[in-house]
């Protein structure tokens, strides 16, 4: 029960601190814009304009979502330990898997006000144009919420134990790659080299396969989305996210505070 | 009754692209009694913050064991009783005094009705009533310090372990802060202080352990460490020559004039008698007559003399 009530002090004074942090608010000001951008883009392309406003928003959501995600969060964590601010914390009766725990949750939840502000501008664009909007949509935004809780996860791994920059190159990696694993494992078994084939098959296995959480193509055509799928994803995302935050807590467990 | 308890503490960091080993506490034992307060004192690099460190559950000893009221200190519950002030600056700049205590508050799962008590009267305690609802961003280093003593005290601790607590004050700020210390003596707390002001040390440490290149080299009550026999006798005068005063400082172990005023400095009360007598035989004026006894600052640089000539 303490524990429960440390993890939400953790996560309530990390979400105050995001919100009065500026490069959110920077960020997100880029994302409106690239959303309300999606209604010149669509004059350019004559009789794609749905499409257009619901890639381009989605896409925006996804993209500015996973840079606050990976720059907003690995700084908050970064911050608590070059500012000492942990060092009051961590003398108090506070487990070191708290703080790690409370300081995700605190990042989900910025992320679920985050996309729910993304959303409405994309709304708003959709209404604006008297688009329709689709369920479909939904779920979209629901599986980027869920690939951006993921990728929130590898940046506290990282940060649980190297130095902002390269937690921030290595989060930027694993987007960039978690986005292309599907065509890594299609180059190993084209290759059918037995060096690089069960190399490829360790990568598709090991690293965060977010092609499996993105479903936002799918939804800007309108197709219906299988539910077993989205089970599976989603439950994919949960175990990943669960693998990493426990990862990231044993290496902190293990940390010094010099 | 100890405590807090130190055994054969030691931490050996590894540095730099090569991993070179660096000693930073190589042995310390303590014994730090119900009540007390003791002074960890040491100069720059000597190893008393990364002691702390170890104490608080910070960083984990590569050898040796440690207790916070019977509780080793790799068990967070052994910091249940505890105040902590770490070095410098560890504030969330983006909260406002008041919201920064009522965090560490929450944090130790203090109820609500108790911190709205608390955290007002902790913040007049310390001085910074006024600004309670001002960002930390915009506190001085004297408020900082100030709200961070106010956080080591939000839980009502049994121990408190402050790290360089005068650090930034001004001479009035300093002055508040022995104070506070020794007020929470009163109350029974027992304080483990680490300071590089001596003079402050001196003036509120019943006992002190002196650190030395991650050992401690000198430890005990202050009177014993100190002695109460007299070091030496400090004598200012006035209205003497150029000509008495080159004669009275051959005596003298330090003699310094200053304007019109002169001080010297005799190592015994005799000597100091008949260089006032000879003053006062030619019209000279006694401003004062001081006994001193030995400093802290003179016991920590004799320490670290012996310690430069065992190590070569």
């Amino acid at each position: 029960m303490n524990s429960l009530q440390r993890i939400w002090v953790l996560a309530q004074n990390t979400y105050r601190e995001a919100i009065r942090d500026k490069l959110l608010y920077n960020l997100l000001l880029f994302a409106a814009l690239m959303i309300v951008s999606s209604i010149v883009l669509a004059k350019l392309h004559l009789g794609y304009d749905e499409r257009i406003y619901r890639d381009v928003g989605l896409a925006a959501i996804a993209m500015f979502g996973a840079m606050i995600a990976i720059f907003v969060g690995i700084n908050l964590v970064y911050r608590e330990i070059s500012q000492k601010t942990v060092h009051a914390m961590l003398a108090k009766p506070v487990r070191r898997w708290e703080f790690i725990l409370g300081k995700y949750l605190g990042l989900v939840s910025l992320l679920v006000i985050e996309i729910g502000i993304m959303s409405g501008f994309f709304l708003a664009v959709l209404v604006y144009k008297g688009s329709p909007w689709e369920w479909a949509m939904v779920w979209a935004i629901g599986f980027i919420f869920l690939e951006l809780a993921l990728i929130t996860a590898v940046a506290i791994f990282f940060s649980s134990f190297t130095t902002p920059y390269l937690a921030g190159m290595f989060t930027v990696a694993l987007w960039i790659i978690g986005h292309l694993l599907a065509d890594v494992r299609d180059f190993g078994l084209q290759q059918g080299s037995e060096g690089i084939r069960p190399l490829t098959e360790a990568l598709y296995w090991s690293l965060p396969n977010l092609d499996r959480l993105d479903i936002k193509a799918a939804a800007a055509d309108g197709n219906a989305i299988d539910a077993a799928r989205m089970a599976g994803a989603a439950l994919y995302a949960v175990c990943y996210s669960g693998v990493l935050l426990m990862g990231g807590m044993l290496l902190f467990q293990r940390r010094d505070f010099k | 009754m100890s405590v807090i308890r130190a055994s054969g503490l030691k931490k050996t960091f590894r540095t730099g692209f090569l991993m070179r080993q660096v000693e930073a506490v190589r042995h310390v034992d303590l014994d730090v009694a119900k009540g007390s307060i003791y002074g960890f004192i040491g100069p720059n690099g000597a190893g008393k913050t990364t002691c702390i460190k170890m104490l608080t559950g910070l960083i984990r000893p590569t050898a040796g064991e440690a207790w916070i009221n019977g509780l080793p200190v790799s068990d967070p519950d052994s910091r249940r009783g505890l105040g902590f002030l770490p070095e410098g600056t560890f504030f969330h700049e983006y909260l406002t005094g008041a919201e920064f205590l009522d965090f560490h508050a929450r944090l130790l799962n203090l109820p609500a009705s108790v911190r709205r008590e608390r955290i007002p009267a902790l913040l007049e305690r310390v001085g910074i009533g006024h600004a309670a609802d001002l960002r930390i961003r915009r506190y001085s280093k004297g408020m900082r310090q100030r709200v961070g003593l106010a956080q080591t005290l939000i839980g009502d601790p049994d121990v408190l372990i402050l790290d360089e607590p005068m650090s930034g004050l001004d001479p009035l700020g300093r002055r508040d802060v022995r104070d506070l210390i020794l007020s929470l003596r009163d109350d029974g707390k027992t304080v483990f202080v680490t300071s590089h002001i001596l003079g402050d040390a001196e003036l509120i440490c019943d006992h002190v352990a002196i650190i030395l290149g991650g050992r401690i080299v000198s430890e005990g009550c202050l009177d014993e460490l100190l002695g109460k026999e007299v070091a030496g006798v400090e004598v200012v005068v006035e209205g003497i020559s150029e000509a008495l005063f080159e004669e009275l400082r051959t005596g003298a172990t330090r003699a310094v004039s200053q304007g019109s005023r002169f001080l010297f400095e005799y190592a015994d009360e005799a000597q100091a008698e008949k260089a006032v007598d000879t003053v006062r035989s030619a019209d000279g004026r006694l401003r004062s007559l001081v006994p001193r006894r030995r400093s802290l600052e003179e016991l920590m640089v004799a320490d670290i003399e012996r310690e430069k000539e065992r190590a070569g």
